[in-house]
């Protein structure tokens, strides 16, 4: 065990905690910041399956179910798509469900936050090590099927290639195939990707059940999100004490982060929650700031007055003590001189256009709220504003078919709440940010043009 | 015994707030609000006339 560790690909950073990264000469802070891709990664060349034994080793065979299990809650490994849930539970979950049914391995690399390019980045550049945990679990769970949903047409190439390159050594009988997201925030929503899977529309289903006791074709279907698999190909090679080594213990090993917005190197960084978003921001090359917004457009801010608001820690006991959340693995930077208001306003108008239209307090809703919050940004009529939002938000809260609108709703909570201080000035028409330009810094201009202006006056 | 609107299937034609309008109001745009799930055995028969008479198959009992 101990010899592998010692191949693995990170030698550069001592203490082995970070071992996603594909990159041989990374930068480092103290073992736990390493810059890993930019956020238009191309892989260097194909990494054959050879290439990546010899960086990892080989995926131990003959673990088993217990095992692996008991490996895992060790490791405190979660999802790593957003809502962070204990992926031993849920392989919990769908093995109790499996007793009928042959399970499904589903996972997803959609990646439909327009910001986040982690995903991408893993999949172009480390497909095996993702390819190595489906094997892993579906050989636990005797699963014939699994699929990878994934958006980016150069990371469906290469891990098309990948699971040639498996399938003609004849290591394994498992089916693998690569689904084609079509894109849109929502296709990348669980019950969307199943009903792709499906081959049906990539929008949002209503179920009482979750997927994993019924999901494709109503199968127990374990979905996790890509960078989770590899994740747990290094758990089961190295052990979940191993894994604990990074980061503080409730929030053990790496992460893959995305991070964006007005600073120097904008990419994807391997970090461990031990990690301070000064490290980080350092490594980022950030000035000086105005807010942050971590976890992704569902998630929420962190205001920046003083140096002091960035030295904290990444893990989700002190993230959650700040009502935040590392969500999708993106930290979003906004300088000094841009307002955290008018970003948020053309993220909720972005947002309320991605509605899947399927729900009509959803697609009637949406609109409202993001014309109510646009008076709000442009210091236009903000009372307005605030009475139309305290109006609507409780007519779409809770009832749409997926969370959707509640994420919309969480960021305008987390915007009023932070920057209370900023729609203060923007009520008398003011913002701190004097002079400031609409421009988008957290929503990539080819996604979507925002025009706040057109939709205030609506 | 459970209520449940399935709001990706509902298009708003409001029989099933007509039939229970114990449980169902119809927000400005016309889409039903459960103010409650609960469902009551003496409004079992109401509920199941909602099931079948919603256009859409948004309405189901869920027993629980
Ligand atoms: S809530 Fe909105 S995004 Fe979600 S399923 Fe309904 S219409 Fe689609
Ligand atoms: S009857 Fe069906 S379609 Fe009509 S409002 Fe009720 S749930 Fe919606």
């Amino acid at each position: 065990m101990s010899e592998l560790i010692s191949t693995s690909i990170m030698a550069p950073l001592g203490p082995r905690r970070l071992s996603l990264g594909w990159e041989q000469a990374q930068r480092n802070v103290n073992g736990n910041v390493a810059f890993v891709a930019d956020l238009d990664s191309k892989p260097r060349t194909r990494v054959s399956l050879a290439e990546h034994i010899s960086n990892y080793g080989r995926i131990p065979t003959g673990m088993t179910l217990g095992m692996i299990l008991e490996t895992l809650k060790v490791s405190n490994l979660t999802g790593r798509g957003g809502a962070g849930f204990p992926f031993a539970k849920k392989l919990e979950a769908v093995i109790s469900s499996s007793s009928k049914r042959v399970p499904v391995i589903v996972a997803n690399g959609s990646e439909s936050e327009p910001i986040s390019k982690k995903d991408v980045a893993l999949l172009r550049n480390n497909p095996h090590l993702v390819l190595d945990g489906i094997s892993l679990v579906a050989g636990i769970l005797n699963a014939k099927n699994a699929y990878v949903y994934i958006k980016d047409r150069e990371a469906a190439a290469t891990m098309s290639a990948a699971i040639r390159e498996r399938r003609d050594r004849g290591l394994s009988e498992l089916r693998i195939t690569v689904v084609d997201s079509p894109g849109g925030y929502v296709s990348g929503q669980e019950t969307a990707v199943v009903r792709r899977i499906e081959k049906g529309p990539a929008l949002p289903r209503f179920s009482t059940e979750r997927v994993a006791s019924s999901g494709v074709k109503g199968a127990p279907t374990l979905l996790s999100n890509v960078e989770t698999f590899a994740h747990l190909a290094l758990i089961a090679r190295f052990g979940g004490d191993w894994y604990r080594l990074g980061g503080v213990s409730k929030d053990a090993g790496s992460r893959l982060l995305t991070v964006v917005g007005e600073i120097e190197r904008p990419g994807v960084y391997e970090v461990t929650s031990a990690a301070t978003l000064t490290e980080i921001l350092r490594e980022a090359g950030a000035g000086s700031l105005k807010g942050l917004l971590v976890g992704g457009y569902f998630g929420g801010w962190l205001g920046v007055n003083t140096l002091a608001d960035l030295d904290i820690t990444l893990d989700e006991t002190t993230l959650n003590s700040k009502r935040l959340s590392i969500g999708a693995g993106i930290i979003g930077v906004l300088a000094k001189n841009t307002c955290p208001v008018v970003e948020a306003a053309g993220i909720v108008e972005y947002l309320a256009s991605q509605s899947a239209g399927q729900c009509g307090p959803c697609f009637n809703g949406l609109p409202e709220i993001s014309t109510a919050f646009a008076r709000i940004a442009l210091s236009s009529n903000v009372d307005r504003g605030l009475t139309e939002l305290k109006a609507v938000i409780p007519l779409v809260e809770g009832r749409g078919g997926c969370q959707h609108p509640d994420g919309v709703i969480g960021l305008i909570r987390s915007t009023v709440a932070v920057f209370s201080d900023e729609i203060k000035l923007h009520k008398v028409g003011r913002c701190s940010v004097n002079g400031a330009s609409h421009r988008s810094v957290l929503l990539p201009n080819n996604v979507f043009a925002s025009n706040l202006t057109g939709i205030a006056t609506r | 015994m459970k209520l449940v609107i399935d709001p990706t299937r509902c298009q708003g034609h409001g029989t099933c707030a007509q039939l229970l309008a114990e449980y169902i109001e119809m927000d400005k745009w016309h889409y039903p609000i459960l103010n409650h799930n609960r469902l009551k055995d003496s409004h079992l028969d109401a509920a199941k006339r909602a099931v079948s008479l919603c256009p859409e198959l948004a309405v189901s009992i869920l027993i629980d």
